[in-house]
């Protein structure tokens, strides 16, 4: 009994076409379903009935493969009989497509007429699905591309970016371009206050940009201590784990707030991560983030802490740099300075405004102290106070503190043990860094205080200095004589400089012969001023009857061997026998003499010339010059001060000292030296002027100009003075004479120069047995008699005091007096 | 730093140099000394003016002033005059002779405020 296989080539033909693989189809020419297998109408769910001399193949596709269908199927199939693969999407019944392959064949009749369409169909669902895959992965790995090529200019700007500040500008950038965001900002950790802050936003309306702890329940603070990223997916995850997102993202209109902490560390280790700071962003709408963007996200944190981490490094070796820089050139500026009050004001203003808005240094010299503040405003008071109090005594610094009422660090300022002072600031910013700061700080204290306890030293010695010379200066002078008159002057240099070393000195070596003095001591300070005093006293003790001046600038020469600092010194001296007029001169290096004869210009006295004290290559063989002076002589001995300039060659200062000594000739003697110095070197001078004028004999006749300035009718009357007692006028017709001649001095001033404060006033007075003359001329303006009170009591106590007035006014107004030498009646 | 001898045109403000007051009794003693003139004479008027306003007597002491001219006078012409309003019991002390008497009796000023001797002064004002 044989069981009958049946073979596969035996199959029902009918079977085989209604159940084969693929759907078959048989239309006329114009598409009309004239036969249809089951296959097909079991994939599209419609019955035979419906479709077989119903329906058009065309009328089941979709609107987009009807049209498909009659652009490319069509005419491709009547063109070549035949179409393959052609992707057509199938209404089904339910209304559900159907994605399908087609083949079709165009059959023939035998006149080649069209007569029917045979077409298999492939369901082609899964290829569909498998394409949308192969687009969806396309579209995936470009997503991806695109984020690491943001990811790549990212980590470029960060490589770029030196500063934190600049970083963090980088950074707060990337979630927008790589990932959509619709807004980031970016919040760093400040490990010394132990507080995180925020710094950068790209929507600075969103969030919350207040300090806070650490150790806050925030939802940044969480994640900058967990150290690892967190995505709020939405608005109820924000109301589960971090409420304090939940008001801020509903305002804003986000749903998702992506929280990625900025790491920097070895990132194998997990444990040992740094969290330097954390970028929020968020999105509009709920966001998933695929796990390849969650990757880029990681990668971004922590590439972008490295940079922070750079930045911060790069942060803090500049600071240190600035600080050094700052703290060197302090210290050189100051020492442009030697005076304390001036080094002090410098320390305030390099101070503030550059690390301190306010500043005050006080230090502990002298009472009251001295104390010099800059910027504002002046903290309180009472508080500072205490603090100043505090750091005085203990010598330790106090600095301001986090919530400081106030904050303001006071610092001591030490030199060799001891509390100088104290400084006192304010830092302009609340920097990071504040180990660093304060050690700066101190830094800067000691170098103040060392530069500060320099400068008191300093001011210590050059009042000593001052003192000693002021007590060399202004020692007593001859005078009294009236054969002879001494005027002095002395100016210190204006630029706060050293005492230097001019001096001067006058005295009598026997009663008949007197000895004048100019020198100059090499070098300044108190050194300078001991060798001038010791120098002044070697002239004293060498000079003497039997000597002249060569021979005692030689025996200042073996002295100078023993006083090292005397060396190369200069030295003019002039010794005047005053019973016949004759002097003797001697320079030693000095600048010579100004000589001023009552008639005649002034001449530089070039004779006696020989070279500096001690000096090694000059020429050391001491000469003097012998000359006999007129009566009314007036000799300048002066130092170097008062006609070098560094802006005019030497010619030039002698030529204009002589020329302005000339247009004063008939100056009152008092106050000539001080009014030549203020001609020649004004107040701004560099170097310090000394000089001695010398009046020999008694004039015959005394002959004076003044400005019309009220200030010199005194100076005029001294010398008119001095003038009548050498003539030995008597004591009642001298002060009528002085009386007079002021009276009338002043009407010239007070009347004819009234409205010419520039004005000139002769006056000539003439001695004779008999009687004293003066002569009084203006040239001013004769405005009629006079009616004022005041000067009408002046013009009465000239008719009064002198037996004959005559007023000329012809120009001007010329007053002549004459007062009889014996009793007036 | 400077000082010169002999001096430098008369410097303003630096009036201690020609005028100090004191008390002698119960007097207001303004003391004059020096060169009293056209330059310095109105300063020291002010400050005279400004320390005896409300003196109960006054001694004006001129007996080291050793010149005297008309803007002197006036000055002190001006003081008297102003004390005598107010009944001020007032007296200038002057030397006999001298430079201020000079000018003082050239002007013709009134004697009976003038006095030669401090102490005499003194007890002339307070009878």
């Amino acid at each position: 009994m044989t069981q009958d296989l049946r073979p596969p080539w035996d199959e029902d033909p009918d079977d085989l076409y209604e159940h084969a693989p693929c759907g078959y189809l048989t239309t006329l020419p114009d598409g009309t379903i004239v036969r249809v297998n089951q296959t097909f109408l079991s994939w599209t769910g419609y019955a035979r009935g419906e479709l077989v001399g119903h329906r058009r193949f065309r009328d089941l596709l979709t609107s987009g493969g009807q049209i498909y269908h009659e652009t490319h199927y069509a005419p491709l199939l009547r063109m070549q009989d035949e179409v393959h693969e052609l992707a057509f999407d199938l209404v089904c019944a339910d209304g559900r497509q159907l994605p399908l392959l087609v083949n079709s064949v165009l059959a023939r009749g035998d006149t080649g007429q069209p007569r029917a369409i045979r077409t298999t169909v492939f369901n082609a669902t899964e290829r569909r699905q498998y394409e949308k895959e192969l687009l969806l992965a396309r579209q995936i790995a470009e997503a991806s591309e695109r984020r690491v090529r943001v990811l790549q200019q990212i980590v470029a700007d960060l490589a770029a970016a030196p500063t934190e500040a600049e970083v963090a500008e980088a950074v707060v950038r990337a979630p927008e371009s790589a990932f959509g965001a619709a807004s980031s900002s970016i919040y760093l950790v400040d490990d010394e206050r132990d507080v995180i802050y925020a710094v950068a936003s790209t929507d600075p309306t969103t969030g919350n940009w207040d300090d806070m702890p650490r150790t806050s329940e925030r939802a940044v603070a969480r994640v900058a201590e967990r150290g690892d990223l967190h995505v709020v997916g939405s608005v109820a995850e924000a109301r589960k784990h971090f409420p304090d997102l939940v008001e801020n993202m509903r305002r804003s209109g986000r749903n998702t707030v992506v929280l990625l902490p900025l790491t920097t560390g070895p990132t194998d280790e997990h444990s040992t991560l740094e969290t330097l700071g954390v970028l929020a962003f968020s999105f509009k709408g709920e966001r998933k983030l695929t796990d390849g963007e969650l990757r880029v996200v990681r990668l971004l944190g922590q590439q972008s802490g490295q940079a922070l981490d750079r930045a911060r490094l790069y942060d803090e070796l500049r600071r240190r740099e600035d600080r050094a820089r700052f703290l060197a050139e302090t210290t050189r500026s100051l020492d442009e300075l030697h005076r304390l009050l001036p080094r002090t004001r410098r320390l305030i203003d390099r101070v503030v405004p550059e690390i301190a808005d306010w500043a005050e240094i006080r230090l502990q010299v002298g009472t009251p102290p001295l104390v010099e503040q800059g910027g504002g405003p002046r903290p309180d008071e009472e508080l500072l106070t205490q603090r100043l109090g505090k750091v005085a005594a203990s010598g330790e610094p106090v600095f301001a503190a986090e919530g400081d009422q106030l904050d303001c660090s006071v610092l001591p300022l030490t030199a060799r043990g001891l509390v100088l002072g104290t400084l006192a600031l304010r830092m302009t910013t609340n920097r990071r860094g504040i180990a660093a700061e304060q050690a700066f700080l101190v830094e800067l204290a000691d170098r103040a205080g060392l530069a500060l306890e320099n400068a008191r030293l300093y001011e210590q010695e050059r009042q000593i200095a001052r003192t000693l010379q002021r007590s060399l200066l202004a020692g007593d002078l001859p005078g009294g004589d009236s054969r002879f008159a001494v005027e002095t002057h002395y100016q210190a240099a204006a630029h706060d400089l050293e005492v230097g070393g001019d001096w001067f000195d006058a005295f009598m070596i026997t009663k008949d012969k007197l000895a004048v003095v100019v020198g100059d001591v090499v070098g300044r300070g108190i050194e300078a001023a001991t060798t001038m005093g010791q120098l002044r006293s070697a002239v004293r003790a060498l000079a003497s009857n039997a000597t002249g001046p060569a021979e005692l600038i030689g025996g200042l020469d073996r002295f100078v061997e023993r006083v090292e600092s005397a060396r190369m010194a200069t030295v003019a001296y002039v010794e005047v026998d005053l019973a016949d007029g004759e002097i003797v001169y001697s320079c030693a290096g000095h600048l010579p003499p100004l000589l001023q004869e009552p008639a005649g210009s002034p001449e530089y006295l070039l004779q006696g010339r020989s070279a500096p004290l001690g000096s090694k290559a000059g020429d050391k063989v001491r000469t003097e010059h012998r000359r006999r002076l007129p009566a009314g002589s007036r000799m300048l001995l002066y130092t170097d001060g008062l006609i070098e300039r560094r802006t005019r060659p030497i010619d030039k200062g002698f030529e204009l000292l002589a020329r302005e000594y000339a247009r004063r000739r008939d100056a009152p003697l008092q106050g000539l030296a001080a009014t030549l110095a203020d001609t020649l070197v004004g107040r701004d001078h560099s170097d310090d002027v000394c000089m001695l004028c010398l009046t020999l004999g008694t004039e015959e006749r005394i002959e004076r100009t003044i400005g019309a300035d009220r200030m010199q009718i005194a100076l005029l009357r001294a010398d008119l003075r001095a003038w009548l007692v050498a003539h030995e006028i008597e004591p009642e017709c001298r002060d009528a004479v002085l009386l007079a001649c002021s009276e009338a001095v002043a009407n010239a001033i007070e009347h004819g120069y009234r409205d010419d404060p520039f004005g000139m006033i002769d006056v000539v007075a003439t001695a004779t047995a008999d009687a004293v003359e003066v002569r009084v001329t203006d040239r001013g303006t004769w405005r009629g008699a006079v009616s004022d009170v005041a000067r009408g009591r002046g013009l009465q106590l000239i008719r009064e005091s002198m037996d004959q007035v005559l007023f000329d006014r012809s120009d001007g107004t010329t007053v002549t007096m004459r007062r009889s030498r014996r009793e007036a009646g | 730093m400077e000082y010169t001898r002999g001096g430098r045109p008369v410097p303003r403000g630096d009036l201690e140099r020609w005028v100090t007051f004191s008390k002698f009794g119960d007097a207001e003693l303004v003391s004059l000394t020096g060169e009293i003139d056209l330059a310095n004479a109105p300063e020291i008027g002010k400050a005279i003016v400004q320390r005896i306003e409300k003196a109960g007597k006054v001694l004006i002491d001129l007996t080291t002033v050793s010149f005297l001219d008309s803007a002197g006078v006036r000055l002190l012409d001006a003081l008297i005059g102003d004390l005598n309003d107010h009944g001020t019991p007032t007296r200038l002390v002057v030397g006999a002779t001298g430079a201020a008497r000079m000018t003082l009796q050239l002007c013709a000023f009134r004697e009976d405020v003038l006095a030669t001797d401090l102490d005499r002064a003194a007890a002339e004002i307070s009878s």
